[in-house]
Protein backbone atom coordinates (compact mmCIF):
# COMPACT_ATOMS: atom_id res chain seq x y z
CA UNK A 1 0.00 0.00 0.00
CA UNK A 2 1.50 3.43 -0.69
CA UNK A 3 2.05 5.70 2.02
CA UNK A 4 -0.19 8.29 2.90
CA UNK A 5 0.23 11.78 1.32
CA UNK A 6 -1.86 14.85 2.23
CA UNK A 7 -1.77 18.10 -0.37
CA UNK A 8 -0.88 21.66 0.36
CA UNK A 9 -2.46 23.95 -1.36
CA UNK A 10 -1.59 27.47 -1.48
CA UNK A 11 -2.23 30.69 -3.06
CA UNK A 12 0.48 30.61 -6.50
CA UNK A 13 -1.22 27.12 -7.47
CA UNK A 14 -5.38 27.17 -7.29
CA UNK A 15 -5.79 24.88 -10.40
CA UNK A 16 -8.18 21.99 -10.06
CA UNK A 17 -5.42 20.10 -12.32
CA UNK A 18 -2.59 21.79 -10.50
CA UNK A 19 0.22 19.02 -10.51
CA UNK A 20 0.29 17.67 -6.60
CA UNK A 21 -3.53 17.46 -6.51
CA UNK A 22 -3.83 15.30 -9.98
CA UNK A 23 -0.58 12.62 -9.07
CA UNK A 24 -2.38 12.33 -5.37
CA UNK A 25 -6.47 12.40 -6.66
CA UNK A 26 -8.37 11.56 -3.88
CA UNK A 27 -6.03 12.87 -1.25
CA UNK A 28 -6.76 14.99 1.18
CA UNK A 29 -5.88 18.49 0.37
CA UNK A 30 -5.74 22.07 2.86
CA UNK A 31 -5.11 25.42 2.19
CA UNK A 32 -4.60 27.64 5.02
CA UNK A 33 -5.16 31.47 4.93
CA UNK A 34 -1.69 32.85 6.06
CA UNK A 35 -3.24 35.29 8.05
CA UNK A 36 -0.04 37.24 9.33
CA UNK A 37 0.59 37.53 5.28
CA UNK A 38 -2.93 39.07 4.62
CA UNK A 39 -1.90 41.61 7.56
CA UNK A 40 1.12 42.34 6.58
CA UNK A 41 0.36 43.05 2.61
CA UNK A 42 -3.28 44.74 3.70
CA UNK A 43 -4.92 42.69 1.70
CA UNK A 44 -8.58 43.90 1.12
CA UNK A 45 -11.32 41.90 1.05
CA UNK A 46 -11.61 41.46 -2.61
CA UNK A 47 -8.96 39.96 -3.16
CA UNK A 48 -9.63 37.51 -0.45
CA UNK A 49 -13.55 36.99 -1.74
CA UNK A 50 -11.57 36.58 -5.34
CA UNK A 51 -9.33 33.82 -3.77
CA UNK A 52 -12.30 32.06 -1.73
CA UNK A 53 -14.19 31.74 -5.20
CA UNK A 54 -11.27 29.70 -6.65
CA UNK A 55 -10.85 27.88 -3.47
CA UNK A 56 -14.48 26.58 -4.02
CA UNK A 57 -13.99 24.96 -7.01
CA UNK A 58 -11.23 22.97 -5.65
CA UNK A 59 -11.49 19.38 -3.68
CA UNK A 60 -9.91 21.13 -0.13
CA UNK A 61 -10.51 22.16 3.22
CA UNK A 62 -10.01 25.19 4.15
CA UNK A 63 -8.26 26.78 7.64
CA UNK A 64 -6.46 29.91 8.69
CA UNK A 65 -3.75 30.59 10.98
CA UNK A 66 0.10 29.93 10.80
CA UNK A 67 0.76 27.89 7.76
CA UNK A 68 3.36 25.20 8.55
CA UNK A 69 1.46 24.44 11.78
CA UNK A 70 -1.71 23.61 10.40
CA UNK A 71 -0.60 21.75 7.10
CA UNK A 72 1.24 19.69 9.64
CA UNK A 73 -1.43 19.05 12.19
CA UNK A 74 -3.66 17.96 8.90
CA UNK A 75 -1.34 15.56 8.19
CA UNK A 76 -1.24 14.22 11.62
CA UNK A 77 -4.59 14.10 11.67
CA UNK A 78 -4.60 12.07 8.81
CA UNK A 79 -1.72 9.65 9.66
CA UNK A 80 0.39 11.08 6.67
CA UNK A 81 3.86 10.58 6.25
CA UNK A 82 4.14 13.11 3.18
CA UNK A 83 2.78 16.68 2.19
CA UNK A 84 2.86 17.53 -1.40
CA UNK A 85 2.93 20.72 -3.01
CA UNK A 86 3.58 22.85 -5.87
CA UNK A 87 6.37 25.04 -5.82
CA UNK A 88 6.29 29.06 -5.77
CA UNK A 89 9.43 31.30 -6.27
CA UNK A 90 7.79 33.53 -3.06
CA UNK A 91 10.37 33.56 -0.07
CA UNK A 92 7.99 32.32 2.34
CA UNK A 93 6.67 29.30 0.32
CA UNK A 94 10.67 28.42 0.95
CA UNK A 95 10.33 29.63 4.58
CA UNK A 96 6.93 27.47 5.34
CA UNK A 97 7.95 24.76 3.01
CA UNK A 98 11.44 24.46 5.12
CA UNK A 99 9.66 24.76 8.70
CA UNK A 100 6.90 21.76 7.17
CA UNK A 101 10.02 19.52 6.07
CA UNK A 102 11.54 19.82 9.43
CA UNK A 103 8.81 17.46 10.80
CA UNK A 104 7.73 15.62 7.39
CA UNK A 105 8.66 14.80 3.65
CA UNK A 106 7.68 17.77 1.34
CA UNK A 107 7.59 16.48 -2.30
CA UNK A 108 7.39 19.59 -4.80
CA UNK A 109 5.69 19.17 -8.42
CA UNK A 110 6.65 21.57 -11.31
CA UNK A 111 3.53 23.51 -13.16
CA UNK A 112 5.24 22.96 -16.92
CA UNK A 113 7.37 26.32 -17.26
CA UNK A 114 6.20 28.75 -20.49
CA UNK A 115 9.95 28.51 -21.12
CA UNK A 116 10.82 25.26 -20.67
CA UNK A 117 14.87 25.33 -20.91
CA UNK A 118 17.50 24.16 -18.30
CA UNK A 119 20.26 26.30 -19.20
CA UNK A 120 21.19 29.47 -17.27
CA UNK A 121 18.51 32.27 -18.46
CA UNK A 122 20.72 36.01 -17.71
CA UNK A 123 17.55 37.63 -15.73
CA UNK A 124 19.47 41.21 -15.48
CA UNK A 125 17.47 42.65 -17.95
CA UNK A 126 14.22 41.41 -19.58
CA UNK A 127 15.87 42.05 -23.05
CA UNK A 128 19.01 39.65 -22.08
CA UNK A 129 16.46 36.70 -21.05
CA UNK A 130 14.29 37.10 -24.00
CA UNK A 131 17.31 36.97 -26.46
CA UNK A 132 17.55 33.44 -25.59
CA UNK A 133 14.03 32.26 -24.00
CA UNK A 134 12.36 33.36 -27.22
CA UNK A 135 13.46 30.19 -28.59
CA UNK A 136 11.58 28.29 -26.20
CA UNK A 137 8.50 29.94 -24.99
CA UNK A 138 6.53 29.34 -28.25
CA UNK A 139 7.06 25.53 -26.91
CA UNK A 140 7.18 22.95 -29.71
CA UNK A 141 3.75 22.64 -31.44
CA UNK B 1 -6.03 17.64 21.44
CA UNK B 2 -5.53 20.55 19.45
CA UNK B 3 -8.50 22.13 17.45
CA UNK B 4 -9.12 22.92 14.25
CA UNK B 5 -11.82 24.75 12.41
CA UNK B 6 -12.45 23.88 9.03
CA UNK B 7 -14.27 27.27 6.81
CA UNK B 8 -17.18 27.19 5.09
CA UNK B 9 -17.98 26.37 1.91
CA UNK B 10 -21.43 25.64 1.64
CA UNK B 11 -22.54 28.78 -0.52
CA UNK B 12 -25.88 29.15 -1.42
CA UNK B 13 -24.66 32.07 -3.64
CA UNK B 14 -22.37 35.01 -3.70
CA UNK B 15 -23.63 37.26 -1.54
CA UNK B 16 -23.97 34.91 1.26
CA UNK B 17 -20.19 33.88 0.61
CA UNK B 18 -19.21 37.50 0.62
CA UNK B 19 -20.99 37.81 3.62
CA UNK B 20 -18.73 35.19 5.38
CA UNK B 21 -15.66 36.44 4.21
CA UNK B 22 -16.78 40.19 5.68
CA UNK B 23 -17.58 38.66 9.17
CA UNK B 24 -14.37 36.38 9.38
CA UNK B 25 -11.54 39.15 7.78
CA UNK B 26 -13.12 42.12 9.70
CA UNK B 27 -9.14 43.58 9.07
CA UNK B 28 -9.71 43.06 5.45
CA UNK B 29 -12.86 45.59 5.19
CA UNK B 30 -11.11 48.03 7.40
CA UNK B 31 -8.43 47.59 4.50
CA UNK B 32 -11.18 48.01 2.06
CA UNK B 33 -14.54 46.97 1.92
CA UNK B 34 -16.02 46.70 -2.31
CA UNK B 35 -16.18 43.28 -4.10
CA UNK B 36 -15.08 43.34 -7.73
CA UNK B 37 -17.25 42.16 -10.24
CA UNK B 38 -14.39 39.79 -11.39
CA UNK B 39 -15.54 36.23 -10.40
CA UNK B 40 -12.54 33.94 -9.33
CA UNK B 41 -12.35 30.20 -10.30
CA UNK B 42 -11.37 28.62 -13.14
CA UNK B 43 -14.85 28.11 -14.93
CA UNK B 44 -14.47 32.05 -15.11
CA UNK B 45 -11.28 32.02 -16.45
CA UNK B 46 -12.18 29.30 -19.25
CA UNK B 47 -14.33 31.99 -20.27
CA UNK B 48 -11.86 34.41 -20.81
CA UNK B 49 -9.38 31.98 -22.55
CA UNK B 50 -12.34 30.94 -25.06
CA UNK B 51 -12.40 34.95 -26.07
CA UNK B 52 -8.59 35.51 -26.15
CA UNK B 53 -7.80 37.35 -30.01
CA UNK B 54 -4.56 37.73 -29.98
CA UNK B 55 -4.45 39.28 -33.40
CA UNK B 56 -6.29 42.17 -32.23
CA UNK B 57 -4.74 42.05 -28.92
CA UNK B 58 -1.46 42.74 -30.46
CA UNK B 59 -3.25 46.06 -32.12
CA UNK B 60 -4.94 47.51 -29.51
CA UNK B 61 -3.57 46.33 -25.68
CA UNK B 62 -2.28 50.12 -24.90
CA UNK B 63 -5.74 51.27 -25.48
CA UNK B 64 -7.56 51.15 -22.22
CA UNK B 65 -10.96 49.57 -24.15
CA UNK B 66 -8.41 47.18 -26.11
CA UNK B 67 -8.57 43.50 -26.83
CA UNK B 68 -6.88 42.72 -23.41
CA UNK B 69 -7.54 39.02 -21.81
CA UNK B 70 -8.33 39.84 -18.63
CA UNK B 71 -6.46 36.53 -17.25
CA UNK B 72 -4.06 38.26 -15.36
CA UNK B 73 -5.44 37.73 -11.47
CA UNK B 74 -6.20 33.58 -12.36
CA UNK B 75 -2.62 33.75 -14.24
CA UNK B 76 -1.52 34.98 -10.76
CA UNK B 77 -2.89 32.12 -8.38
CA UNK B 78 -1.93 29.78 -10.70
CA UNK B 79 -5.71 28.71 -11.79
CA UNK B 80 -4.76 28.96 -15.45
CA UNK B 81 -0.85 28.42 -16.50
CA UNK B 82 1.05 30.27 -18.90
CA UNK B 83 1.57 27.36 -21.14
CA UNK B 84 -2.14 27.10 -21.24
CA UNK B 85 -2.96 30.45 -22.29
CA UNK B 86 -0.25 30.38 -24.91
CA UNK B 87 -1.78 27.21 -26.70
CA UNK B 88 -4.98 28.32 -26.37
CA UNK B 89 -3.55 31.48 -27.61
CA UNK B 90 -1.56 29.61 -30.50
CA UNK B 91 -4.55 27.43 -31.15
CA UNK B 92 -6.72 30.57 -32.37
CA UNK B 93 -4.30 31.73 -34.38
CA UNK B 94 -4.39 28.21 -35.98
CA UNK B 95 -0.50 27.54 -34.53
CA UNK B 96 0.68 30.71 -36.69
CA UNK B 97 3.20 31.84 -34.32
CA UNK B 98 3.81 35.55 -35.85
CA UNK B 99 0.26 36.50 -34.95
CA UNK B 100 0.07 35.42 -31.53
CA UNK B 101 3.84 36.52 -30.77
CA UNK B 102 2.62 39.89 -29.03
CA UNK B 103 0.59 38.16 -26.45
CA UNK B 104 3.27 35.18 -25.76
CA UNK B 105 5.82 38.06 -25.53
CA UNK B 106 3.62 39.73 -22.24
CA UNK B 107 3.50 36.51 -20.94
CA UNK B 108 7.11 35.69 -21.05
CA UNK B 109 6.91 39.39 -18.70
CA UNK B 110 5.08 36.99 -16.39
CA UNK B 111 7.47 34.07 -16.74
CA UNK B 112 10.51 36.68 -16.02
CA UNK B 113 9.34 38.80 -12.93
CA UNK B 114 9.06 35.22 -11.67
CA UNK B 115 12.52 34.00 -11.99
CA UNK B 116 13.99 37.47 -11.06
CA UNK B 117 11.33 37.13 -7.99
CA UNK B 118 13.05 33.33 -7.54
CA UNK B 119 16.71 34.83 -7.36
CA UNK B 120 16.02 38.29 -5.31
CA UNK B 121 13.38 37.27 -3.00
CA UNK B 122 12.68 39.39 0.00
CA UNK B 123 15.04 42.14 -2.12
CA UNK B 124 12.07 42.34 -4.15
CA UNK B 125 11.08 45.78 -2.14
CA UNK B 126 14.75 46.82 -2.18
CA UNK B 127 16.19 49.06 -4.68
CA UNK B 128 17.52 46.88 -7.09
CA UNK B 129 19.86 49.79 -8.45
CA UNK B 130 20.01 53.47 -7.86
CA UNK B 131 17.39 55.99 -9.01
CA UNK B 132 18.69 57.48 -12.30
CA UNK B 133 16.62 61.15 -12.06
CA UNK B 134 19.27 62.93 -10.47
CA UNK B 135 17.66 62.12 -6.95
CA UNK B 136 18.51 59.42 -4.69
CA UNK B 137 15.63 57.41 -2.51
CA UNK B 138 15.88 59.78 -0.04
CA UNK B 139 14.65 62.30 -1.84
CA UNK B 140 11.53 60.32 -1.83
CA UNK B 141 9.10 60.57 0.22
CA UNK B 142 7.65 57.18 2.26
CA UNK B 143 4.16 57.26 2.41
CA UNK B 144 1.70 57.77 -0.25
CA UNK B 145 -0.17 61.03 0.07
CA UNK B 146 -3.68 60.36 1.22
CA UNK B 147 -5.55 62.54 -1.65
CA UNK B 148 -3.57 60.04 -4.40
CA UNK B 149 -4.96 56.70 -2.34
CA UNK B 150 -8.62 58.62 -2.30
CA UNK B 151 -8.58 59.95 -5.95
CA UNK B 152 -9.21 63.48 -4.92
CA UNK B 153 -5.99 64.83 -6.72
CA UNK B 154 -8.24 66.74 -9.00
CA UNK B 155 -6.73 65.02 -11.69
CA UNK B 156 -9.52 63.22 -13.48
CA UNK B 157 -7.03 60.69 -15.00
CA UNK B 158 -5.12 59.74 -11.72
CA UNK B 159 -8.51 59.98 -9.64
CA UNK B 160 -10.67 57.26 -12.45
CA UNK B 161 -7.79 54.85 -11.72
CA UNK B 162 -7.69 55.31 -8.13
CA UNK B 163 -11.13 54.71 -8.00
CA UNK B 164 -11.12 51.83 -10.48
CA UNK B 165 -8.48 50.07 -8.25
CA UNK B 166 -10.16 50.62 -5.51
CA UNK B 167 -13.85 49.37 -6.91
CA UNK B 168 -12.62 46.30 -9.16
CA UNK B 169 -8.91 45.49 -8.14
CA UNK B 170 -8.47 45.89 -11.56
CA UNK B 171 -6.61 48.41 -13.79
CA UNK B 172 -5.28 48.24 -17.27
CA UNK B 173 -1.60 48.07 -17.42
CA UNK B 174 -0.92 51.61 -19.28
CA UNK B 175 -3.22 52.87 -16.04
CA UNK B 176 -0.44 51.27 -13.85
CA UNK B 177 2.05 52.70 -16.08
CA UNK B 178 0.50 56.56 -15.67
CA UNK B 179 -0.81 55.74 -11.91
CA UNK B 180 3.04 54.45 -11.11
CA UNK B 181 4.56 57.55 -12.99
CA UNK B 182 2.42 60.09 -11.31
CA UNK B 183 3.35 58.48 -7.91
CA UNK B 184 7.08 58.14 -7.91
CA UNK B 185 7.92 60.83 -10.17
CA UNK B 186 5.64 63.95 -9.80
CA UNK B 187 4.42 63.68 -6.42
CA UNK B 188 8.51 62.35 -5.23
CA UNK B 189 6.97 59.36 -3.42
CA UNK B 190 9.22 55.88 -3.11
CA UNK B 191 7.86 53.25 -5.33
CA UNK B 192 7.38 50.85 -2.46
CA UNK B 193 4.55 52.94 -1.08
CA UNK B 194 3.18 52.75 -4.37
CA UNK B 195 3.55 48.86 -4.86
CA UNK B 196 2.18 48.58 -1.45
CA UNK B 197 -1.10 50.29 -2.04
CA UNK B 198 -1.83 48.40 -5.26
CA UNK B 199 -1.00 45.00 -3.60
CA UNK B 200 -3.64 45.40 -1.47
CA UNK B 201 -6.09 46.16 -4.05
CA UNK B 202 -4.98 44.55 -7.45
CA UNK B 203 -6.98 41.08 -7.36
CA UNK B 204 -3.20 39.93 -9.70
CA UNK B 205 -1.15 41.63 -7.10
CA UNK B 206 2.07 39.81 -6.53
CA UNK B 207 5.29 41.04 -5.40
CA UNK B 208 7.02 40.04 -8.27
CA UNK B 209 5.26 41.47 -11.43
CA UNK B 210 3.78 44.35 -9.45
CA UNK B 211 7.27 46.13 -7.22
CA UNK B 212 9.30 44.93 -10.69
CA UNK B 213 7.20 47.12 -12.71
CA UNK B 214 6.72 50.08 -10.11
CA UNK B 215 11.04 49.72 -10.47
CA UNK B 216 10.48 49.58 -14.06
CA UNK B 217 8.63 52.84 -13.66
CA UNK B 218 10.96 54.54 -10.64
CA UNK B 219 14.04 53.83 -12.56
CA UNK B 220 15.49 51.40 -10.11
CA UNK B 221 15.38 48.44 -12.60
CA UNK B 222 16.11 50.03 -16.18
CA UNK B 223 17.90 52.76 -17.55
CA UNK B 224 15.68 55.85 -17.32
CA UNK B 225 12.58 56.77 -15.43
CA UNK B 226 9.31 56.38 -16.94
CA UNK B 227 7.02 59.15 -18.01
CA UNK B 228 4.04 60.20 -20.01
CA UNK B 229 2.40 63.18 -21.26
CA UNK B 230 -1.32 64.41 -21.34
CA UNK B 231 -1.69 63.60 -24.99
CA UNK B 232 -0.24 59.71 -24.41
CA UNK B 233 -3.17 59.29 -21.99
CA UNK B 234 -6.07 61.44 -24.32
CA UNK B 235 -4.92 59.44 -27.40
CA UNK B 236 -5.08 56.18 -25.54
CA UNK B 237 -8.03 56.34 -23.14
CA UNK B 238 -10.80 58.17 -26.00
CA UNK B 239 -10.12 61.05 -24.50
CA UNK B 240 -12.86 59.53 -21.57
CA UNK B 241 -10.68 61.39 -18.27
CA UNK B 242 -9.24 64.46 -19.94
CA UNK B 243 -12.80 65.44 -21.11
CA UNK B 244 -14.57 67.41 -18.71
CA UNK B 245 -11.56 67.60 -16.59
CA UNK B 246 -11.35 70.87 -14.59
CA UNK B 247 -7.68 70.72 -15.22
CA UNK B 248 -7.44 69.95 -18.81
CA UNK B 249 -4.86 72.09 -21.03
CA UNK B 250 -3.01 72.84 -17.79
CA UNK B 251 -2.83 69.79 -15.52
CA UNK B 252 0.83 68.49 -14.89
CA UNK B 253 1.26 66.33 -17.84
CA UNK B 254 0.91 68.98 -20.44
CA UNK B 255 3.87 69.04 -22.62
CA UNK B 256 6.34 67.58 -24.47
CA UNK B 257 8.15 64.56 -22.89
CA UNK B 258 11.59 66.46 -23.11
CA UNK B 259 10.19 69.55 -21.47
CA UNK B 260 7.98 67.40 -18.65
CA UNK B 261 11.26 65.58 -18.02
CA UNK B 262 13.56 68.95 -17.81
CA UNK B 263 11.20 69.82 -15.06
CA UNK B 264 10.74 66.85 -13.14
CA UNK B 265 14.68 65.70 -13.31
CA UNK B 266 16.38 69.14 -13.11
CA UNK B 267 19.50 66.96 -12.19
CA UNK B 268 19.49 63.80 -14.21
CA UNK B 269 22.77 63.28 -15.74
CA UNK B 270 22.97 63.94 -19.40
CA UNK B 271 23.81 60.84 -20.34
CA UNK B 272 20.73 59.12 -18.93
CA UNK B 273 18.46 62.04 -20.70
CA UNK B 274 20.07 60.47 -23.89
CA UNK B 275 17.71 58.71 -25.54
CA UNK B 276 17.36 55.34 -25.26
CA UNK B 277 16.79 53.15 -28.39
CA UNK B 278 15.29 49.92 -27.05
CA UNK B 279 13.30 50.37 -24.25
CA UNK B 280 11.90 47.38 -22.80
CA UNK B 281 8.88 47.63 -20.61
CA UNK B 282 7.11 47.80 -17.35
CA UNK B 283 3.92 46.35 -16.08
CA UNK B 284 2.78 44.86 -19.79
CA UNK B 285 2.34 47.56 -22.34
CA UNK B 286 4.73 49.75 -24.11
CA UNK B 287 6.25 53.13 -22.30
CA UNK B 288 8.03 56.08 -23.55
CA UNK B 289 11.71 56.26 -22.09
CA UNK B 290 13.08 59.51 -24.33
CA UNK B 291 14.42 59.25 -27.98
CA UNK B 292 11.69 59.17 -30.95
CA UNK B 293 8.13 59.75 -29.19
CA UNK B 294 5.92 57.50 -30.18
CA UNK B 295 3.64 58.79 -32.87
CA UNK B 296 -0.17 57.16 -33.01
CA UNK B 297 -0.91 53.50 -33.37
CA UNK B 298 2.21 51.75 -34.05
Amino acid sequence: MADKVVIWVHGDCLAPNNPALTAYEGSPALFVWDDALLESWQISLKRIVFMYECLLELPVIIRRGDVAAEVLAFAKEHGAVKVATVTSPSPRFKVIAAEIEKAIEVELWEVEPLVDYDGELDTKRFSRYWAVAKEFAFGRG
Amino acid sequence: MRETKDMRRDFANRDELIAYVKAEFPKAVAVDDHVSKVKGGRAAAKRLMERIDPQTYAQTRNKLHGAVTKLSPYIRYGVVSLVEVREKALDKVRRRRNDAEKLINELAWRDYWQRVYARIGERIWSDQEDYKTGFTAHHYADFLPEDIAEGKTGLNCIDGFAKELRETGYLHNHARMWTAAYVVHWRRVKWQAGARWFLSHLLDGDPASNNLSWQWVASTFSQKPYIFNRENVERNTNGIYCKGCALYGHCDFEGSYERIERELFPNMPASIARPVDNPSRPFSSRPYKGGKKPKGRR
